[in-house]
C-alpha cells in the first residue's frame, strides 16, 4: 500500500520534468550548504580535539591571571615558589614550567620577531612538553639536557619565506638579543601558526636572555595515575591560593585541566558552528516553499483526478497521504542528490586545504549520522512543506473535483 | 504599449494569488536576511569608526614591537621614550600609559578589570579631556597632587559588582586601597567602559615600574593641520635614532588612528562577506522558485502565447511579457524583504542596546535599499530567462492546439 503511494508520487514528479528538477535543486543547494558546513565545522573540531588528545587527559595547566582571556596582560606572575607548592601538592607526578616572550631573531641579513621559547630539558620535563604540545622533530635532533646555545625552530621558522626568505636550516646560526644560537633540529609542523612559527631553547639560557631569574609564565602538570584529574586541579588551586594569601574568588592565576581547555574552545566553536548553520538553513526554509509551491500546483493541476479518485472510494486520509508522501519524496530525493553534492565540496575543500597549509590536519568529516540525518531532514522537510497543498487536495468535494476543468 | 505589458504582468501575478506569494516568499526570505546582515555588519562598521574618531583621528600610538600592549613581549617602552616622541617636532603632545589587568576588590567581592595608568598633570589632563572615551560623568579628572585616587569606567560603577560604586568609596586595586573620585561617561567601547583609570605613579608602585619607568604604550597628538601620517614617519625617525636601529629593525610599531582601524575593518569585512555569502544561497533558492513559477505560468498559459502570436506579437514581445512578469516578482520580494530585513535589524539593535552593547547598530543607507531592490530585480530577470525563451520559442500552431 505505501509502495503504491511512493511508485504514484514518482510517476508525478517525473511527469512534470522540469519543474520537479527546479524545485529539487532549491532542496539540494539548501542541504549541499548545511551538509558541506556540518561536515567541516566537526572536521575542524576533530582536528583540534585531536590535538587536545595528543596532549593527554592527565595534563594540568597553570597560568597567571584570572581568566584565559587576560592571559599574558596579567600584572602577576608565577615564580619559584608556587612551583615548590605544586610540586608538594597530593596528585601531582611531575610539574614543569616554561617561560616565553616574543624576540627579535637574526639570520643572516633579516630578523623577525617570533616567541622564544625557553623549556627545561630534564626528561620528565621534556616528556611532558612533547606531548603537551604534540612535539616531533621533523629533522635534526632535539634538544637535550646540557644543551646550551642551541635551539629546535618550528616548522615555519625554517620554511616560510615570510619569516626568512632563505630558510633557516640545520647548523644555521641564529642570534637571539646578541646571542648565537645554532640550529639543531626542526620540528614537524604542528598546524598551529604561532607554535610553528616560535623557537625553543634551554631554560636557563633564556632566564639571561629575558632577565628573568625566576618567574614562570605557565606550568604543566601531570597527574598520578589513579588521582581524578579535575581534584588535582582544584588541589591545585586551594594550594596556590592558601600559599599566595588569596581568598576563594580572588585568584590570580588559573588552573585548566585538558577537559577544561576543551570544553571553553568547544564552546565558541559550536556557539559559531550554528551561527552558519542557522544562516545556511534559510536556504532550506526557502526550498521547502519551493516545494509548496510545486504541491500546490500539482494539487490544481490535478484537481480532475482527485475528483474521480474520490468516486472510486478514496478516503481523504488517502489523498492526504497521496500528496504528503510526493512532496516527501521531492525533499528526500532533493536530500539526497545536496548529501552528495555537499559532501563532495566538502571533500573538495579538504584537498584544497591538505594543498594550501602544510599538513593535512582538516578532515571533512561525513558521519553516517551526519548523510542520513540530511536525507531524513529533507524529508521531513518535504512532507512539511506539502501539508498545507495535501490538506486542501483532502478536502476538495468530489463533485466540485470532477467538475473542474 | 509598455504600460499595457506591466499591466498584463501584474494581472498575472495577481490572477495566481497562492503561486504568487508563495514565489514571492521565497525572494524576501533571501533578501530579507542579506538585507539584515548587512545593515547589521555596515551598522557595527560604522559605530566602530565613529568610535575611532571620537579617540581623535590625530593621534598615534606607539607600542613595543612583537605583540600587543605588553603581552609577552620582551621590547619595552620607557619615560625615556615618551621624552624623544614628545621633542618631534609636528607632535603636539605625548605621555605614556601603563595598561595591565588585575584585581578590583569592592566589599568582599573581587573582580578582574583593565588597569590603566595615565599621567595627572595638566598637559595630560587637557589631551585626555578631548577624548570620548575619557569624558567624566560625576566627579572629576585627576589632579597633579592625587594620590591613590582612581576613575572607574562606566561598567565599572555600575554593572561589573553586585553593589553599585558611588563617588568618595574605596576600591582595592591589586591590594591597595584607593578612592573614587571620577565614573566615566558611558562611552559604548568595551575596553574603556571596564577600566579603572589610575595615575601612573600609582600604578608604577602597583607594578613595580618605578625604577626602570617603563610604560606600556605612548599615546601622541599631531600638530593641527600635519598629516598623522607624515608625522608617524617622524616618529618613527626620531626613536630609530634614539634606539640606533635600522630601518626594517625597529624594536617599536608606530600606528595612526587610520591605520589602526583598517586592520579591524578588513577582519570585519571577511566575516560580513562570509555571512553574507551563506545567506546569498537563500537568494539563489528563492531565485530557481521564480523560474520554477514562470515555467509553470508559459505552460498554463500557452494557449495564449498562440493567441498573441497568431495576432502578430512577435518573439520579442513574448520574451517581454515573461521577463517583466518575472522582474515584478522578484521586485516585490525584493520590497518585502528589505522591510523585514531592516525591521530584524533594528530589533537586532533594540535587543543589543537593551543588553548594554552600543556598537550593533543598524544602518539603513539609501544604497543599501535601492541596491537590495534592484539585486532582487536583477535576480528575478534572470530566473524568468529560461521560461520566457521556452515561451517564445512555441510555435503558434501547437501552442493553440494545446488543451490547457
Amino acid at each position: 500500500m505505501i509502495s503504491d503511494y511512493f511508485s504514484y508520487a514518482f510517476k508525478n514528479l517525473r511527469y512534470r520534468k522540469v519543474r520537479t528538477w527546479l524545485t529539487m535543486i532549491g532542496i539540494v543547494i539548501g542541504i549541499a550548504a548545511v551538509v558541506s558546513i556540518i561536515s567541516l565545522g566537526q572536521g575542524l573540531e576533530d582536528m583540534v580535539t585531536g590535538q587536545f588528545e595528543d596532549m593527554g587527559a592527565d595534563k594540568i595547566t597553570i597560568m597567571p591571571g584570572s581568566s584565559l582571556l587576560s592571559v599574558g596582560m596579567a600584572a602577576i606572575s608565577l615564580n619559584q615558589k608556587d612551583y615548590d607548592v605544586i610540586k608538594r601538592t597530593k596528585g601531582v607526578e611531575y610539574v614543569t614550567g616554561m617561560i616565553y616572550s616574543s624576540i627579535r631573531i637574526e639570520y643572516k641579513d633579516e630578523s623577525e620577531y617570533t616567541f622564544v621559547i625557553g623549556m627545561p630539558l630534564d626528561s620528565d620535563s621534556k616528556r611532558i612538553f612533547d606531548s603537551m604540545q604534540n612535539f616531533k622533530i621533523d629533522y635534526g635532533r632535539d634538544l637535550k639536557d646540557g644543551d646550551n646555545n642551541v635551539v629546535v625552530v618550528g616548522a615555519s621558522v625554517a620554511k616560510d619565506e615570510n619569516i626568512f626568505v632563505k630558510g633557516v636550516s640545520i647548523g644555521s646560526k641564529i642570534t637571539i638579543e646578541g646571542v648565537n644560537f645554532k640550529v639543531i633540529g626542526v620540528l614537524e609542523t604542528l598546524g598551529n601558526e604561532q607554535d610553528d612559527r616560535s623557537v625553543y631553547i634551554n631554560i636557563d639560557r633564556s632566564r639571561d636572555i629575558f632577565d628573568n631569574k625566576e618567574d614562570y609564565d605557565m606550568f604543566f602538570v601531570q597527574a598520578k595515575s589513579g588521582f581524578d584529574v579535575s581534584e588535582v586541579a582544584d588541589d591545585i588551586t586551594d594550594a596556590l591560593r592558601k600559599s599566595r594569601d588569596l581568598k576563594e574568588g580572588e585568584e590570580d592565576f588559573n588552573v585548566q585541566t585538558t577537559e577544561q581547555l576543551q570544553e571553553s574552545f568547544g564552546t565558541i566553536f559550536s556557539i559559531v558552528q550554528w551561527f552558519l548553520i542557522g544562516i545556511a538553513s534559510i536556504s532550506i526554509v526557502v526550498g521547502g516553499i519551493g516545494i509548496m509551491n510545486t504541491m500546490y500546483t500539482s494539487v490544481l493541476e490535478r484537481t480532475y483526478d482527485i475528483g474521480i479518485m474520490k468516486a472510486v472510494g478514496a478516503k481523504n486520509s488517502d489523498i492526504l497521504m497521496l500528496f504528503v508522501i510526493e512532496a516527501g519524496t521531492l525533499g528526500a530525493v532533493g536530500g539526497i542528490i545536496g548529501m552528495i553534492v555537499g559532501g563532495g565540496f566538502a571533500k573538495l575543500i579538504e584537498i584544497v586545504a591538505k594543498n594550501a597549509l602544510p599538513a593535512d590536519l582538516l578532515k571533512a568529516h561525513l558521519g553516517v549520522e551526519l548523510l542520513v540525518g540530511a536525507v531524513l531532514f529533507a524529508f521531513v522537510v518535504g512532507m512539511a512543506s506539502g501539508a498545507f497543498p495535501a490538506r486542501q487536495a483532502a478536502r476538495m468535494k468530489p463533485v466540485d473535483a470532477l467538475r473542474y476543468e | 504599449m509598455r504600460f499595457e505589458y506591466f499591466r498584463y504582468a501584474f494581472k498575472n501575478i495577481r490572477h495566481r494569488r497562492l503561486r504568487s506569494w508563495l514565489t514571492l516568499i521565497g525572494i524576501f526570505i533571501g533578501i530579507a536576511a542579506v538585507v539584515a546582515l548587512i545593515s547589521v555588519g555596515q551598522g557595527m562598521q560604522n559605530a566602530i569608526n565613529e568610535e575611532f574618531q571620537k579617540a581623535g583621528a590625530d593621534r598615534i600610538t606607539i607600542q613595543p614591537a612583537g605583540g600587543f600592549a605588553g603581552a609577552y613581549v620582551s621590547e619595552k617602552l620607557y619615560q625615556s621614550d615618551v621624552d624623544v616622541v614628545n621633542r618631534v617636532k609636528s607632535v603636539d603632545f605625548a605621555t605614556g600609559v601603563i595598561v595591565k589587568t588585575g584585581r578590583i576588590k569592592y566589599k568582599d567581592q573581587t573582580e578582574s578589570a583593565a588597569i590603566f595608568g595615565i599621567d595627572s598633570d595638566e598637559d595630560t589632563k587637557r589631551f585626555i579631556e578631548k577624548i570620548d572615551f575619557f569624558l567624566i560623568e560625576e566627579g572629576r579628572q585627576f589632579k597633579s597632587i592625587d594620590n591613590n585616587v582612581a576613575i572607574l569606567g562606566s561598567n565599572i560603577a555600575s554593572d561589573l559588582f553586585d553593589r553599585e560604586i558611588v563617588l568618595g568609596e574605596k576600591i582595592i586595586v591589586e591590594g591597595k586601597e584607593f578612592k573614587v573620585i571620577g565614573i566615566q561617561k558611558k562611552s559604548g567601547s568595551p575596553m574603556h567602559d571596564n577600566m579603572v583609570r589610575i595615575t601612573t605613579d600609582s600604578a608604577q608602585e602597583l607594578f613595580d615600574l618605578e625604577k626602570t619607568e617603563e610604560v606600556s604604550m605612548i599615546f601622541a597628538k599631531v600638530k593641527p593641520g600635519l598629516d598623522p601620517l607624515e608625522v608617524a614617519e617622524d616618529v618613527r625617525d626620531a626613536l630609530r635614532k634614539d634606539h640606533d636601529v635600522k630601518e626594517g629593525k625597529e624594536d617599536f610599531i608606530v600606528v595612526t588612528a587610520e591605520q589602526m582601524i583598517e586592520g579591524f575593518n578588513n577582519i570585519l569585512l571577511v566575516i560580513q562577506v562570509v555571512l553574507v555569502g551563506i545567506a546569498a544561497i537563500s537568494l539563489v533558492v528563492g531565485g530557481i522558485g521564480i523560474t520554477n513559477t514562470m515555467y509553470t505560468s508559459v505552460v498554463e498559459r500557452t494557449r495564449e502565447i498562440g493567441i498573441m502570436k497568431s495576432v502578430g506579437a512577435k518573439n520579442s514581445d513574448i520574451i517581454s511579457i515573461f521577463l517583466l512578469e518575472s522582474a515584478m516578482l522578484g521586485f516585490f520580494g525584493g520590497i518585502l524583504g528589505v522591510v523585514i530585513g531592516l525591521s530584524v535589524s533594528k530589533v537586532i539593535e533594540l535587543v543589543a542596546v537593551s543588553a548594554g552593547v552600543t556598537v550593533l547598530k543598524a544602518y539603513f543607507g539609501i544604497e543599501l535599499i535601492f541596491g537590495a531592490l534592484l539585486f532582487s530585480m536583477v535576480v528575478g530577470t534572470v530566473s524568468g530567462v529560461l521560461p520566457a525563451k521556452s515561451a517564445a520559442k512555441m510555435n503558434p500552431v501547437d501552442a493553440l492546439r494545446s488543451m490547457i
